[in-house]
């Protein structure tokens, strides 16, 4: 698993470092708009041409053919290729306990192999990668930093740092160096972290708009600071007010008397639980949890110690509780633009249990966390846990395989209603919000 | 259990069995289902019966108590019932066979002892009308042992000591078939599992443990595990399938509903199945059949016969209201906070008949709405309330 890990960044290592040699001399003839997009187009074709025919033609994964059962490598070369750029380095082996000839395993598992493996820490830093990203892909991947809302925050904050340290290298403008500058390290961030989040993706996207849109002739340090001011604003606004507005919204909703039922932990029930007591209506909580992460028990201990009245049960017991509960307030990872919910996986039960006894399921999520994709189900996109500590595989059989993906798709049919900074919504609005956002900020 | 039949050594294991039922140390339907068997065959053995009448009120009272010490542990009085049919049976076959020619048909308007007022075509509710005997109400079924017990009423039987070692074979033939009932059950498994099926089960059920190995003996596929919190009996069920060979992966609970839409069947274990059709199984069952419902993906459950319950469960369709040790949820003592947070472990799901595909029995495979039907064929009617 070590040396296959450490193998992962060379492979990925030319395709992006590819780009900025050939990206960066033709900036320096002034093109024009036209075609500068031209060359965007075919720079963007060439690339995904290579992604999909990358494992047969590459010589990376043909370097690693040979130590892994003949058998294994045609099926995630598959799954490699029909993840095509989105996911580089994904291409790790699914299960390094198949024996050799267990052809049938291999085959039944590679349905789960396009997820999103836990990165091992031992990922080895190609280029000039800055030690705040390095930090921070430890802390994702170790699952120090957990929640969109987190890992935004902590990655743009050091974006920030990244950007007031950089220096724009001579006879280039800040605004068009400082995005090659930043891609590797988004990268990086990504390939030894872990995938990127939606709501790490919306303000990166922001970011690069804000970065786009500079004016040329502006100093250097003066436009760094306006970046960094820019970022700011984006975290107050999108992300800190944006939170309060929905605990205000979540205190209508909920009243004196109410069970309130919440699975895992999202930092804005959690505010928004925090809230509604505080503002003196008496409630109870009753919090589910279940493995992968059993994030609940953080939120728990949150709970009993300001004092409300909390019940714990494991996700198995929820039908036998669900008949006292009110109200349903979940997070939310991301929000697709069908109405989808990406969350926590579990959420999806939790809200379908909910939708067949009629209580109302309230999704809290920022409309930053609004992805203009479209999803179906939890397969396409989706992450595995990180196995734990004292691993059971080592006494287990070989065809034993422990699977823990870490998200699940909610359809909209069971969400009542998504509390969001505009408002209460409906999920099938959030197409609307989003092209909304789309001509007001152009993100 | 009635002081006159009591022998010192079938009362110990009698008191034996209700305090295992009653403090919860002895669980699960076959376990239960066999000590009960086997107490039975003592209180029939050791049973100075003078006619039938007196052995199935002993019988009887041996059962309601063992009900009573465990309302939940339904297939206690459903093996109660079922060695009662087999009395009754036995009885009725000795005397048609045996020929004691006074067994005449009774005209209907013979009085009634209130045994029989039971079964007749209108009886006066005896008690509050409850679900059971609405049941008993409701159907009218020929009952040739009626006749017998009414001849067999207040004077000695003569055949009837030497009956006893039929009952007792009798019995001993239930307790065969509680032996291999996992092998029964499993012995068409192969009709319902084709080659290349990703199966999802949830927790450990040894009946669908069986019924995975021997269609593994058939037909490659793979068997996904939920781990079933808390206990977490799925990762004892995951390694016993993977040592058999079966392809097998262990998952935690909360991706069932991720993983359903790559799921083609889902084979669940019960705890007791009802009258309706419903069924009661372990926590979580009730989440796995509905996420199978939503996906359109069929629900199998593997379950014996003596887990056919004559029971309806209407109105209680959030849950079954037992509930185990709080402190296999939230390990206790080593949290400060456990104190202050009120933990729920129940034990049970009430599953809607509507969310059933199939049941797959030692006696064949039934869809739900026929179950009401083996629980006529397989019970009497007049030991619906024991």
């Amino acid at each position: 698993m070590a040396d296959k890990a450490t193998r992962a960044p060379t492979k990925a290592e030319p395709k992006q470092k590819g780009p900025p040699p050939t990206a960066v001399p033709p900036p320096k003839p002034k093109l024009s708009k036209a075609e500068r997009r031209e060359l965007q187009e075919k720079q963007r074709a060439a690339k995904s041409e290579a992604a999909a025919a990358g494992p047969s033609t590459k010589p990376g994964p043909a370097k690693q053919k040979p130590q892994k059962p003949s058998a294994d490598a045609p099926p995630f070369s598959v799954a490699a290729s029909q993840q095509g750029a989105a996911a580089p380095s994904r291409r790790r082996s699914f299960s390094s306990s198949t024996g050799p000839g267990a052809a049938h395993d291999i085959r039944s598992l590679h349905i789960f192999s396009h997820f999103g493996l836990p990165k091992s820490s031992s990922h080895g830093i190609k280029g000039d990668i800055h030690p705040a990203i390095v930090r921070l892909a430890l802390q994702f991947s170790e699952f120090k930093i957990v929640g969109a809302n987190a890992r935004c925050i902590a990655t743009l904050t050091a974006f920030k740092t990244l950007i007031q340290e950089y220096q724009t290298p001579p006879q280039i403008t800040l605004s068009r160096h400082l995005m090659t500058y930043l891609s590797p390290q988004i990268s990086y961030l990504v390939s030894a972290g872990r995938p990127m989040s939606v709501s790490m993706g919306n303000a990166i996207r922001h970011l690069k708009y804000e970065i786009s849109i500079l004016d040329i002739d502006m100093p250097e340090q003066d436009a760094k600071n306006f970046l960094c001011e820019r970022i700011n604003h984006f975290i107050r606004d999108r992300i800190v007010v944006a939170d309060q507005v929905i605990q205000q919204l979540c205190l209508e909703k909920i009243h004196n008397g109410d069970i309130v039922l919440t699975y895992a932990r999202s930092s804005v029930v959690e505010k928004a639980l925090l809230e509604a007591h505080q503002a003196h209506i008496s409630f109870s909580v009753i919090v589910v949890d279940s493995l992968p992460l059993g994030e609940a028990k953080h939120l728990l201990h949150t709970l009993t110690s300001a004092g409300i009245p909390t019940t714990y049960i494991t996700l198995p017991a929820l039908p036998s509780i669900l008949s006292s509960v009110t109200t349903v307030l979940l997070g939310a990872h991301a929000l697709h633009s069908n109405g989808a919910l990406f969350s926590r996986a579990g959420t999806a039960l939790v809200a379908m249990m909910a939708r067949s006894r009629g209580v109302p399921v309230l999704v809290c999520c920022e409309t930053y966390k609004f992805s203009d994709g479209v999803s179906l189900d939890s397969f396409t996109k989706n992450e595995l846990a990180p196995a734990p500590k004292k691993s059971p595989n080592s006494t287990n059989p070989p065809n034993l395989h422990v699977l823990s993906p870490l998200y699940d798709l909610t359809p909209p049919s069971n969400i009542t209603a998504v509390v969001t900074e505009v408002g209460l919504i409906p999920p099938s609005s959030v197409p609307m919000v989003i092209s909304g956002r789309g001509l007001n900020q152009g993100a | 259990m009635p002081t006159d039949t009591k022998d010192r050594a079938t009362q110990r294991q009698f008191e034996a069995l209700v305090s295992k039922l009653r403090r919860r140390q002895l669980v699960g339907a076959h376990a239960t289902a066999m000590q009960t068997v086997l107490l039975l065959r003592q209180v029939v053995s050791v049973h100075r019966m003078a006619n039938i009448q007196e052995l199935v009120h002993t019988v009887k009272s041996v059962g309601r108590e063992l009900v009573a010490a465990q309302p939940k542990e339904h297939s206690v009085g459903n093996i109660v019932r079922k060695v009662l049919r087999l009395i009754r049976e036995e009885h009725s076959a000795s005397n048609t066979i045996g020929g004691s020619g006074t067994a005449t048909p009774l005209p209907a308007s013979a009085p009634l002892t209130p045994l029989d007022r039971s079964f007749s075509a209108h009886p006066p509710p005896s008690g509050p009308l409850s679900l059971g005997n609405f049941v008993l109400l409701g159907h009218q079924r020929h009952q040739p042992h009626a006749r017998a017990e009414k001849h067999a009423h207040g004077s000695e039987d003569k055949t009837f000591i030497t009956l006893k070692p039929v009952l007792i074979q009798a019995i001993q033939e239930v307790i065969d078939e509680l032996e291999t009932v996992y092998e029964n059950v499993a012995k068409n498994a192969r009709d319902h599992i084709h080659t290349d099926e990703i199966i999802l089960t949830i927790g450990k059920s040894r009946t669908v443990e069986a019924f995975l190995k021997s269609a593994a003996r058939d037909r490659r596929f793979t068997a996904i595990v939920a781990e079933t919190a808390p206990s977490y009996s799925g990762r004892e069920m995951a390694k016993s399938l993977a040592a058999s060979g079966i392809t097998t992966v262990l998952v935690p609970d909360s991706s069932i509903y991720a993983l359903m839409t790559r799921v083609n069947k889902v084979i669940l274990g019960a705890h007791a199945v009802l009258a309706n059709g419903g069924m009661f199984a372990v926590a979580g069952s009730l989440m796995a059949a509905t996420a199978a419902q939503a996906h359109a993906t069929p629900v199998i459950v593997c379950t014996a016969q003596y887990k056919l319950t004559p029971l309806w469960n209407l109105y209680h369709e959030y849950g079954a209201l037992d509930f185990s040790d709080p402190a296999a949820v939230l390990g206790l003592g080593q949290d400060a906070i456990a104190d202050s947070v009120d933990v729920l472990n129940p034990y049970y799901d009430y599953v809607k008949p509507d969310l059933i595909d199939v049941l797959v029995t030692n006696y064949g495979d039934h869809s739900p709405s026929y179950v009401y039907r083996l629980v006529n064929e397989t019970y009497d009617d007049a030991d619906l309330e024991l």
